[in-house]
């Protein structure tokens, strides 16, 4: 119903579902957190926030009236046209789509009719019946507000571009990459914790200078010409492409190599014209290239019962690229570059920020067309967040406060690692022209080793030509059982190398393995550093644990999972699960499953948990009493699928058990906050919760900081604990969240998301991009994929 | 000037053009508009604004202004005549600013000056009695265009329309036939010292030729020079209208983005010729070395002083280059391209006009030797890859 409702709302029949997830209340089930969901522990902190209030009058409503007319009309204009001839009678404040009419103010009666002449004489009746009256609250109500905030912003000359608002006036151009940048805003008007408020956020559009012909020609310049076509459709399709004509943007689905712009097409009134004439007559384009395909683009339906999509087709060379093409994003130098300029620190985001917010109360239309509904766009809210208690890290007999949470690398310098295997048996595989890089390195590690605890033995080290094929087959004759580790030395980072020597020892010989660019070994003054985070990297592929935290629960798992595609098969995705085997939680089993993209992955997870079950009954004796889940990989629209699936699949193995269990869903979010120091702002403390405000009254959800950003603005983390019965307090809740996040054993600081997300994210994004299999059971309870 | 051949009879006997008549008449001001290469127009009643939405794709267009009496109509989808997103990637080297206003055509207001084509496609029949007699004295004598273009129902042709009893459409104050608006347009033209021509849009059946056209057009223009706008703005200090849309296009008239276009072709055409030198070091290299050893990745370029080679996309350059001043060079992991090399590229060239245009639009943009005589790219990152962690 509420669908409906929304798709009827925008303008022109376009149906888009910009709030799937609305209206998902799973906070109300949660018995613990019914009344209060706020934690408790750590020092008050002030933040800014990216939210604005919205003042309406008291007793605001949204009356809802569908209008019939008598006779019928099929025009949407002369429907419209016909009901707004009454203008002065129904006020000012209306939106109409030609059958669902809104109103801010109450129409007298229940049922109105109107009486009305058409230019022809006809008389026409048109009939007006109340449906509904809704709160600010309600999903309608939210959708509307939406809607009536884009036009404002379509007021402030800003463009819609995909879902967000951008300024094409004022360019950033990167010449050097031949990009320009529209500086732009996110924005969207929600239900928050007390009250309906705007939030805004930066955004930044990347748009190609070259047309999408362009970018051909240039392909083909620089590929080989049998395989031309083929790189093109790998490199186009998905795109989103800016035509020259319209404001419209398309998906390029396919290419077309055999329509020629001198083709025609039929016309909606049934004749034919070429592509070329029709760009001439309609839009006094002159196509130059008479030779070039064509791209095709498939529209959403919007009537849901016509089954037969309907397709465009767009000439390449009237069509901008926008975002980024998988050359440039594979570009480090362009990533840079691009970096450098949409990095904003909270200071320059919050300034973009108020110029929307100035802007927006100083251009008397868009002011214009709030108040027209009674709505007024008040000051930017400021709230109250924790800075929850440093965790102290634990090391083999003894532990560290770090001086940064961030990185905590010089603090346990010369400390053990918790449990170190020793390394004795082991390989490197290098080239000629590297033996003394190898052999500098071995030095290094050597040293490094002895403080962490670490023997190392001296490996064997083979000596090949610089080919994939020369570590291949050295790999075949000498990698054998017995061997613990294999270490790569590349020469580039060409893909195949990596992704052949990966593929041969995770699926065909399954051994850990550890790549090391020979580049990142000639780096003078850094081999030490070097040598120590490859010691750690060894130590955790062995099967090791390097620090821990304090967990007081016992008998804990913690699990993450994680949500990749698949590079090589666009229909496939691959879901990343990692559960802890350990109860201090540095041991963890890991599964990976293939699934066609736009299925449920419940049941794949069903068989990853007993999977996950059975790896902690071998090393506990007894099930666990707690399991807490984190989903990353959840995208917009997708909650409920989780929450009506997901949590009854995971646990279904589970009700007979005692295990109590809880599921968050893990997302970055446009929320953010700022703290002010000195009078300026800075991104808040690492380690500051916000469980109010700016959270949902119906979710059990919490913000959590525990990234070190030191350029731009930190993204905070969104948690959802969709659902949980394990009566674990919310505080509780948040600090074990806190802590999982100081456990990714590849960096020795915080990271963005828990630990085990982050490993899910590895191993899907491994097998995703470079196995294309799923990986061999030998290797689960080891960290492989770091 | 017109296509004969619109009218079909179809078996019923009905009457049916093709194109729709009303895109014909759109297309006979386009047509005019194109042919004379008419920068300034005005649409007057210009109702939803499609004329003018048309008109704006015309390469000469520089300004287009829109009037009418309804607010609403104009309104409904006025947000056609906006820039759109892609007007501002490539931005175009005229300038374009269009307007609609809100107002009758019996008022006079100075925005409606120094227009070289004001159109009045089906609107004299709409106006009433007191408003027709004001129309001549606003449009030709205060308006004043170099070309105003009329058009309106021919009353003859009417009984060969199905369903027409009195007039084609019910707000319709009037429809003439053929002597009766030739006689107000002649009368119009000689009062305002006009010259005036008959046409029309959607030729009778055969048989009826004596109708005439079911559209009747008069194409009027000023016999004097353009006297000037100041004299008419003395007439009315006034502004009658109300201004309720205007957009400016983005154009390379304005510095800000001529500035980004001529630094993305400057450094796009350095960094081709940059490419090309180090290809043309790295095949003497190999050369040199017999092809035994690969290039090492810490490659450094030896300090030279050499001419690069041919490259196609700025070889019209080349060949006015030719001058010991115009060489570039590497010295360090830089190359330095005299600038003046770029000022020779035709595009550059037109866009700049003159070299110290170029000089001062690219300062601060593009990275320049000392002197600021020549493009410093730097070479030093040519290596550097992502790694492997």
């Amino acid at each position: 119903e509420s669908k409906s409702q929304c798709a009827v709302l925008g303008k022109g029949g376009r149906t888009r579902y910009d709030f799937p997830d609305l209206g998902i209340n799973t906070r109300k089930s949660i018995a613990h957190v019914r009344d209060c969901k706020t934690g408790s522990s750590g020092i008050p902190v002030k933040v800014i926030t990216n939210l604005y209030s919205l003042l309406l009058p008291r007793e605001w409503q949204l009356y809802q009236y569908h209008v019939t007319f008598n006779p019928e009309f099929e025009s949407r204009r002369l429907r419209l046209a016909l009901l707004y001839s009454h203008a002065e009678f129904l006020g000012k404040a209306k939106a109409f789509d030609g059958v669902i009419l809104f109103l801010s103010q109450k129409l007298e009666n229940q049922v109105t009719e109107l009486l009305t002449e058409t230019k022809r004489g006809e008389t026409v009746k048109i009939t007006i019946t109340l449906k509904s009256k809704l709160p600010p609250s309600s999903p309608v109500c939210i959708q509307f507000f939406n809607i009536v905030f884009k036009k404002v912003l379509k007021k402030l000359s800003l463009y819609q571009v995909g879902r967000n608002f951008y300024s094409p006036s004022e360019p950033v151009v990167i010449p050097q990459h031949r990009l320009t940048l529209w500086p732009g805003f996110a924005i969207s008007i929600s239900q928050f914790e007390s009250r309906v408020m705007l939030s805004v956020d930066v955004s930044h559009k990347v748009l190609c200078n070259d047309t999408v012909l362009e970018f051909m020609t240039d392909l083909y310049t620089r590929c080989d010409r049998a395989g031309f076509t083929e790189m093109c459709e790998k490199e186009l399709i998905g795109l989103v492409v800016l035509t020259r004509y319209n404001n419209k943007t398309y998906r390029i689905d396919d290419i077309n190599w055999s329509v020629k712009p001198t083709d025609t097409f039929p016309k909606r009134d049934g004749t034919d014209i070429s592509y070329v004439d029709y760009y001439k007559q309609q839009y006094e384009v002159v196509l130059r290239d008479l030779n070039q395909p064509v791209l095709v683009s498939r529209l959403k339906n919007k009537q849901k019962d016509s089954i037969e999509p309907r397709i465009v087709h767009l000439i390449p060379e009237l069509c901008y690229l926008t975002g980024l093409t998988s050359q440039a994003r594979a570009d480090y130098r362009l990533m840079k570059d691009l970096v450098q300029e949409t990095r904003l620190n909270p200071e320059r985001r919050q300034q973009r920020l108020s110029r929307l917010t100035d802007n927006i109360q100083r251009n008397s239309e868009a002011r214009l067309e709030l108040e027209t509904w009674g709505l007024q766009l008040e000051c930017q809210i400021s709230l109250t967040g924790r800075i929850v208690p440093a965790e102290k890290i634990l090391m083999q007999g003894e532990m560290c406060l770090p001086m940064s949470a961030g990185d905590w690398s010089k603090d346990m310098r010369n400390m053990k690692m918790l449990g170190v295997p020793s390394l004795d048996t082991w390989l490197i595989v290098c080239s000629n022209r590297n033996a003394e890089i190898v052999k500098n390195l071995l030095n290094c590690l050597r040293r490094v080793g002895g403080p962490m605890g670490f023997r190392i033995e001296y490996p064997k080290i083979l000596h090949i030509q610089e080919s994939t094929l020369a570590f291949l087959r050295a790999l075949q004759q000498h990698v054998n059982p017995e061997v613990q580790l294999v270490m790569c030395v590349l020469p580039s980072n060409q893909k195949d190398c990596y992704d052949s020597i990966k593929k041969f020892l995770i699926l065909d010989r399954p051994v850990p393995s550890q790549c090391v660019l020979a580049r990142t070994l000639t780096k003078p003054g850094m081999m030490m550093s070097v040598a120590t985070k490859i010691a750690m990297q060894i130590i955790c592929k062995l099967g090791g644990e390097l620090w821990a935290v304090e967990i007081p629960l016992k008998s804990l798992m913690v699990i993450g999972i994680d949500v990749s595609k698949d590079a090589l098969n666009k229909g496939s995705s691959v879901v990343g699960f990692v559960a802890s085997t350990s109860s201090r939680i540095t041991r963890w089993s890991s599964h990976c499953i293939f699934q066609t993209t736009g299925t449920d992955i419940a049941d794949c997870l069903k068989v990853c948990m007993k999977g996950a079950i059975s790896k902690w009954l071998k090393h506990n004796q007894e099930l666990p009493a707690r399991i807490i889940v984190y989903r990353d990989g959840v995208g917009d629209g997708q909650l409920k699928m989780v929450v009506d699936y997901e949590v009854p699949q995971l646990f279904s193995s589970l009700t007979e058990l005692s295990t109590n269990y809880s599921l968050s869903v893990v997302k970055k979010c446009i929320a953010r906050f700022f703290a002010e120091a000195d009078g300026s702002l800075r991104n808040p403390p690492i380690g500051t919760v916000v469980d109010t405000e700016a959270t949902r009254p119906e979710w059990y959800d919490f913000y959590l900081v525990s990234q070190l950003v030191h350029q731009g603005t930190v993204n905070p983390t969104h948690y959802n604990v969709v659902y949980d019965d394990s009566g674990l307090k919310p505080d509780h809740m948040q600090r074990l969240t806190y802590k999982m996040c100081h456990l990714y054993y590849n960096w020795p600081g915080l990271i963005r998301v828990p630990a085990p997300c982050q490993y899910a994210h590895k191993l899907a994004f491994l097998v995703g991009q470079s196995l294309h299999r799923e990986p061999s059971l030998e290797l689960t309870e080891k960290l492989f994929y770091l | 000037m017109v296509d004969a051949n619109l009218v079909k009879g179809e078996c019923t006997g009905t009457i049916k053009f093709t194109p729709p008549l009303y895109k014909q008449r759109y297309q006979f001001i386009k047509d005019l508009v194109n042919k004379y290469k008419l920068r300034k127009v005005a649409d007057l009643g210009c109702a939803d604004c499609s004329l003018l939405w048309m008109l704006k794709f015309c390469k000469c267009i520089e300004v287009l202004a829109g009037l009418d009496i309804c607010e609403n109509v104009m309104k409904e989808k006025m947000h056609r005549l906006s820039p759109l997103p892609g007007d501002y990637l490539q931005p175009s080297e005229r300038t374009l600013i269009v307007t609609l206003h809100h107002g009758s055509v019996a008022q006079k207001d100075p925005c409606m000056l120094g227009f070289d084509l004001i159109t009045c496609i089906e609107l004299i029949e709409h106006l009433e009695a007191t408003e027709l007699e004001k129309f001549p004295e606003v449009v030709f004598g205060f308006m004043a265009p170099a070309m105003v273009v009329i058009s309106t129902p021919n009353s003859e042709f009417n009984p060969l329309l199905p369903g027409v009893t009195l007039f084609r459409h019910p707000d319709h104050k009037f429809e003439w036939n053929q002597a009766q608006f030739q006689s107000w347009a002649l009368d119009a033209a000689s009062c305002y010292d006009y010259t005036v021509e008959f046409t029309g849009l959607g030729a009778p059946p055969p048989g009826t030729e004596d109708v005439g056209f079911c559209t009747q057009i008069a194409v009027f223009r000023r016999k004097y020079p353009n006297t000037g706008e100041t004299i008419n703005l003395e007439k009315s200090t006034e502004n009658p209208y109300r201004t309720i849309f205007k957009a400016v296009y983005p154009s390379l008239k304005d510095e800000k983005y001529l500035r980004n276009a001529v630094v993305s072709e400057v450094i796009n055409t350095a960094q081709i010729i940059t490419r090309r030198l180090l290809d043309s070091f790295k095949s003497d290299y190999k050369e040199h070395r017999n092809g035994l050893l690969e290039l090492k990745p810490d490659f450094q370029l030896p300090h030279c002083f050499t001419r690069h080679s041919k490259n196609p996309s700025v070889a019209e350059a080349e060949k006015l280059a030719d001058d010991i001043n115009m060489e570039t060079y590497v010295s360090g992991n830089a190359v330095y391209i005299p600038l003046i090399k770029f000022f020779s590229i035709p595009k550059v060239n037109k866009l700049c006009g003159t070299f110290e245009n170029l000089s001062k639009l690219i300062t601060g943009k593009v990275a320049l030797s000392n002197d600021g005589s020549a493009v410093v790219i730097s070479t030093e990152h040519e290596h550097e890859e992502k790694e492997i962690e």
